[in-house]
């Protein structure tokens, strides 16, 4: 019959491309669910089993400290690249295309640029000394240097630097994908510019806002360079945490509860976002 | 004299080198059905959209009631405008579609309420209110749209090419909603279209565009029956244009020779004719009559297709010099009983009926 052949036909294809998933499938299995396994079981194995390593992570005030300034950090990181990202990224998508090409390569190349570079960049621009510091005193604005490195606002301005691509260009397809006709007809509707945004670009760009803003709260939850350089060593950030657990303590149970608990963190936000921004669902 | 309602005075629009308006100038009466016809490029477009303020015209003014209008951003001319393509918000219900001018107005609720319930209505989707845009059709949505552009009984509304994304039947069935909304409102509308049977079916007055020019303005019968240029007389209807002479002319009168020989006159005259002479003559093919006896004053043809529309049927004829000359005649007419390709036919006309462009 030929409905049987049909469906078997349908059948084998499919079982030919699983095939071809399977050596995708194997990596993903042995380079991340293995290692993650391991450490999830070492961090309540070790040094005995039980919780006791969850128990002093989230029961001492030192820890809670961390967390605390991980959450900060990343917090207004998010928010400050919005605000700063979204002008830019609004402003690529409506300039001329040659135009937009070429700042969009700068944004890209930045990326590109090694990071400890960048980072070390920040350093030289933010330090007592440096050429922020010199300018600000020059022009009589400040007495005396600004703490501006070794510390939170040091590791909150040179993280903003590095995430600003992540919300840039999510925002900049989803603007560019809003029709500028729907925004002629509001105008005609009687919405001034301020309504014109804040009632129809702002509700129509929120997917983007979203996707770019949890990318940016979950790297930088676990950002590791830019923190250990510019932040100082009693204003510690999660990723530092379990770097000192697992390399100078040699703690691999302390070191792999305070990674899953941030895993946890991040795989909640994803969730959320899942069900609540989903663009493939349509909403 | 009373001010004109709407009052478009010389409007020029250029960017850069190009001209896309060159000279548009119209009066439009208060409820008056006002259609902008025309091919793509014709200005026709760009014209509406000055009116809007998404443009300003590089020269001229708009009046409504006899206050210019080219001062005031487009969110403050309170004028309605339906788009060509589907620019329903799309985060929003339809009834918060509609209510989206009301809500900016900072109208009371309840005011609100019954205003979008009766402007839902009046485009026959009552009980919409809570649809998502995505989830309606083409025609839907553009249903909607005109009742978002109608909800604040906006002076004038304009319409740029909105069915042109729909297909032809849906397209009948919403032209026929929109004349009956223009006679329940009252509105007075300004629409775009490059269709002339739409611009026939909708409008009181139709501007035909070319150019960026205004060819011609008057009722769709004006236009077929006595067109002012060579190019409206080939938008509106079908026409067939033989190359003739004007050899004498007096009071809108030509008396033109044709090519091969043969002298007509008392045909209507449009434009000057130049020293040369050389003009157009217009022959609409319904208005044709055939004949397969040789008739003197006629033009020769050959006889080179024949089609059958339904009730008509289209003769494609061409003269001895190769020109194309298309006759419709209805169907069973007896000229046309056993009328065989290749055969020769002689084609006569009532001169009055003909047009000459110089």
């Amino acid at each position: 019959m030929p409905v049987t052949l049909a469906t078997d036909t349908v059948k084998i294809t499919r079982e030919r491309k699983f095939g071809y998933v399977v050596p995708a499938l194997l990596l993903i299995v042995f380079f991340f669910i293995v290692p993650v396994t391991m450490l999830l079981l070492r961090s309540v194995l070790e040094p005995v089993p039980g919780m006791q390593n969850y128990a002093a992570l989230l029961g001492s005030t030192t820890y809670l400290r961390v967390f605390l300034n991980t959450f900060l950090v990343a917090g207004v990181v998010t928010i400050v690249s919005i605000f700063v990202g979204y002008p830019v990224a609004w402003l690529l998508a409506i300039m001329p295309e040659k135009w937009s090409r070429i700042v969009l390569a700068i944004i890209i190349l930045s990326m590109w640029t090694n990071l400890l570079a960048r980072t070390y960049a920040w350093m030289v621009l933010l330090q007592r000394t440096g050429v922020i510091n010199k300018t600000l005193m020059a022009l009589g604005l400040i007495d005396k240097p600004l703490a501006l490195v070794n510390n939170l606002v040091g590791v909150t301005i040179g993280m903003t630097y590095i995430m600003l691509p992540f919300v840039i260009l999510p925002l900049m397809g989803v603007i560019r994908s809003i029709d500028p006709a729907i925004l002629r007809a509001a105008a005609l509707c009687g919405a001034g510019k301020l309504q014109c945004f804040l009632r129809v670009l702002l509700p129509l760009s929120l997917p983007g806002i979203v996707a770019g803003a949890l990318m940016v709260f979950v790297m930088s939850l676990g950002y590791f360079v830019t923190p250990a350089l510019l932040g100082g060593t009693s204003n510690m950030m999660l990723a530092e945490l379990v770097a000192q657990f697992v390399q100078s303590l040699v703690n691999w149970g302390m070191g792999g509860a305070a990674a899953l608990v941030l895993l946890v963190v991040t795989l909640t936000l994803y969730a959320i976002q899942l069900r609540y921004f989903n663009p493939a669902r349509g909403k | 004299m009373t001010e004109p309602f709407l009052s478009i005075r010389g409007i020029r629009k250029s960017y850069g080198p190009v001209t896309a308006v060159k000279n548009v100038s119209m009066d439009i009466a208060e409820g008056e059905f006002m259609t902008f016809l025309g091919p793509s490029g014709s200005g026709k477009s760009t014209t509406l959209y000055v009116l809007a303020g998404f443009q300003d015209p590089s020269g001229g003014d708009i009046l409504l009631k006899g206050r210019s209008l080219l001062s005031t951003p487009s969110h403050k001319r309170n004028i309605g405008m339906v788009f060509q393509r589907y620019t329903l918000f799309p985060h929003l219900t339809v009834g918060e579609n509609v209510a989206f001018p009301l809500r900016i107005r900072r109208r009371p609720q309840a005011e609100i309420a019954e205003r979008v319930k009766a402007a839902l209505k009046l485009v026959r989707l009552e009980g919409f209110e809570d649809r998502m845009p995505a989830l309606m059709s083409g025609g839907q949505q553009q249903r909607v749209a005109l009742a978002r552009a109608l909800v604040y009984n906006p002076p004038v509304l304009l319409m740029d090419e909105p069915l042109s994304a729909l297909d032809k039947k849906l397209r009948e069935e919403i032209q026929f909603e929109i004349r009956r909304i223009h006679r329940e409102t009252g509105v007075t509308i300004l629409y775009v279209t490059h269709d002339q049977e739409e611009a026939l079916r909708l409008s009181d007055r139709i501007a035909v565009f070319s150019q960026g020019e205004v060819d011609q303005i008057g009722t769709g019968p004006e236009l077929y029956a006595n067109p002012a240029t060579r190019f409206v007389a080939g938008f509106i209807g079908d026409s067939n244009f033989l190359d003739a002479t004007v050899v004498a002319s007096d009071a809108g009168k030509a008396k033109l020779s044709l090519g091969d020989g043969s002298v007509v006159e008392g045909v209507p005259l449009h434009g000057t004719s130049t020293a040369s002479g050389k003009a157009s003559l217009m022959l609409r093919p319904e208005r044709l009559s055939l004949s397969r006896a040789a008739v003197p004053s006629g033009i020769a043809v050959t006889v080179r297709d024949i089609t059958f529309l339904g009730n008509n049927v289209e003769v494609s004829t061409a003269t001895p010099a190769g020109v194309d000359l298309a006759v419709r005649l209805p169907f069973g007419h007896e000229a046309i009983s056993n009328l065989a390709r290749g055969e020769d036919a002689w084609l006569t006309f009532d001169t009055a009926s003909a047009h000459a462009f110089a």
